[in-house]
């Protein structure tokens, strides 16, 4: 079941919202004015964007898994658009609230709001593969240098070294390139000052 | 005019909704003073076809849910098809999903920050490009392009304090030196530490947005600070003939406000129109910018009414979308596409005599536009004198 929290007044919209979210199966809490932290597990937020809150900073809808946010809107003027596209609403539900029209808005919304959250995630998972490809490069140039070796020979050392060792090739691409950067102190100081030899 | 079609010969009943009490009375009353003298004018004249026109008056005292309760009465159990009215957007806001709902008819003779269409909407007060614009164009072009910005804690200020911002900033060397918010009830001291911060920020013009009683509040605030308007004036589009009669003549002599209307126009339908209202209800209103929306919107709709079938939306709006009526402050058209009226951007300066004179006045009506989708500063058309 939907845990939806309603950030809204007590009037003809807030019951409203609330009375066609239960009757299309969400549990339902209200608060208002707004609470600064939402109760534990919701899943949807839908907040009525009114012109005393836009000064408001709501710190849930900046975490990582943010809930689903829906924004109620009374005016259209830049002032509340511009608080709504901060709140990264994912869909907008105008007032006067009407039934109709809000099952599509919280299916929409909850379908954006989790293909973004996959996609940073995806993002995030590719970056990092990068940056481990990148190491990868850079461990294989100074096994090469160092130890006089082929490229391919470069990369077997680190894949049998992360095969012995039970850790991925880029944890041993970032261990080697870091040793070099140790013992090539004092050549060129790679490591700050003060910072703890690991 | 009048047809033979078949129809009721009684009276004409209309809603009329303003805040005689609270803290936008000063304004909700001459709005209802402006409205009801219009009605006499129209019944005087025979009413319209030889119907009177009704006013059904609740006096909403500046509380929001109150517009919206009475909104639903005169509807539902006074049976009106349309109501003249509101003054704070949040009043407007208020009323509109009312209005809707039933579709029925709003007149709204009040400035506001535009950004709003409602198909159920007649919207006689100035939209931002008229009275914004203009404003922003002479304080900077006469002042310097230092603002800093006072408002009252509702969602009118934050729009207009953005607009006139973002108007400020397109000059060169501008800065936003401050955005300062008052409760709607704010007293002389939520003014005294603006007025410090003001002292030490030395802005080139103070752009107010308070509304209401706090208005006199801020502008005495203002003088008791010594600052002098001639260097540092404040400029507003609220602040009209009725404010400065609350805070009086001395404290607002030197200050700027930007409107469609002035008590001082020199045109013949302007001063008919205020002799009759002081034949009507004496020396105790105080005309204004939204006193003349409300008393030309009533005109606009008799006249549409002798055109119409009956007072529903359906068959009256047809005849007030793009009609025309000789206000005191010129001619006047109501915008087919938008709903919202084309008026005659205009900048006082209020005088000691509690009056403003009138320094710039543009020749031509400027055409509404509420979503500000042209808004760039130059587009003024007509100066009157330029005697600074």
């Amino acid at each position: 079941m939907l845990r939806v929290a309603v950030l809204h007044p007590d009037d003809a919209d807030g019951r409203q919202l609330t009375q066609q979210l239960q009757r299309i199966g969400c549990q339902v809490q209200a608060f208002w004015p707004p609470v600064p932290t939402l109760p534990e597990g919701t899943d949807v937020v839908f907040l009525a964007v009114q012109p005393e809150i836009t000064q408001l900073e709501f710190e849930w809808s900046k975490s990582e898994n943010a809930p689903t946010c829906i924004a109620v809107v009374t005016y259209e003027n830049p002032t509340i658009v511009e608080t709504v596209l901060r709140l990264k609403a994912k869909a907008v539900l105008p007032a006067p609230v009407r039934s109709f029209g809000l099952l599509s808005a919280l299916v929409i919304a909850r379908t954006v709001n989790s293909e973004i959250q996959s996609q940073s995630r995806r993002v995030r998972k590719l970056e990092s593969k990068l940056a481990g490809a990148r190491q990868i490069v850079e461990a294989k140039n100074i096994l090469m240098r160092t130890r006089n070796v082929s490229e391919g020979q470069a990369y077997d050392l680190i894949r049998d070294q992360a095969m012995s060792k039970r850790v991925t090739t880029e944890d041993i691409a970032g261990a080697i390139i870091n040793a070099n950067e140790i013992l090539s102190m004092g050549v060129v100081s790679a490591v700050p000052k003060g910072e703890d030899l690991p | 005019m009048a047809r033979t079609t078949e129809r009721s010969k009684g009276p004409i009943r209309v809603g009329v909704l303003f805040s005689e009490t609270g803290v936008t009375s000063t304004i909700g009353r001459s709005q209802l003073q402006g409205t009801l003298l219009a009605i006499d004018e129209i019944n005087e004249a025979g009413g319209v076809d030889g119907r009177e026109i009704l006013p059904i008056t609740f006096d909403a005292q500046s509380s929001p849910p109150r517009y919206a309760a009475l909104a639903e009465h005169l509807i539902t159990r006074e049976k009106v098809n349309v109501i003249f009215g509101c003054y704070m957007s949040s009043s407007r806001k208020a009323v509109l999903p009312v209005i809707e709902k039933w579709n029925k008819l709003l007149f709204y003779p009040t400035l506001y920050e535009g950004f709003e269409f409602s198909n159920n909407i007649i919207y006689t007060g100035a939209a931002p490009n008229q009275n914004s614009v203009q404003l922003a164009e002479f304080m900077t072009a006469n002042f310097g392009s230092r603002v800093y910005l006072i408002g009252s804690d509702y969602i009118y200020p934050y729009e207009s304090n953005r607009i006139m911002g973002d108007l400020v900033l397109q000059r060169p060397g501008s800065e936003k030196l401050a955005e300062r918010y008052v409760p709607l009830d704010a007293g002389p001291a939520d003014f005294d530490t603006i007025m410090r911060d003001i002292r030490t920020q030395q802005p080139n013009f103070i752009f107010s947005t308070v509304v209401g009683d706090s208005t006199a509040m801020l502008y005495s605030a203002y003088a008791q600070a010594g600052f002098d308007p001639k260097t540092m004036p404040i400029a507003s589009l609220t602040t009209s003939e009725a404010e400065i009669s609350q805070m009086g003549w001395d404290v607002a002599a030197g200050h700027y406000t930007s409107a469609p209307y002035f008590q001082s126009l020199d045109s013949e339908n302007n001063r008919g129109a205020l002799a009759r209202l002081r034949r009507r209800f004496g020396n105790e209103c105080v005309p204004n910018l939204c006193w003349e929306a409300a008393y030309f919107q009533m005109h606009m709709f008799a006249n549409a009414m002798r055109h119409s079938e009956g007072d529903e939306i359906a068959q009256i709006m047809p005849q007030l979308l793009g009609s025309e009526f000789e206000a005191p402050q010129g001619r006047v058209r109501i915008d087919a596409s938008n709903h919202h009226t084309c008026l005659y951007p205009r900048i006082g300066r209020a005088e000691a005599t509690g009056q403003f004179k009138i320094v710039r006045e543009a020749r031509r009506p400027v055409h509404p536009d509420p979503y500000m989708v042209t808004h760039s500063l130059g587009d003024w058309t007509a100066k009157l004198e330029e005697q600074l």
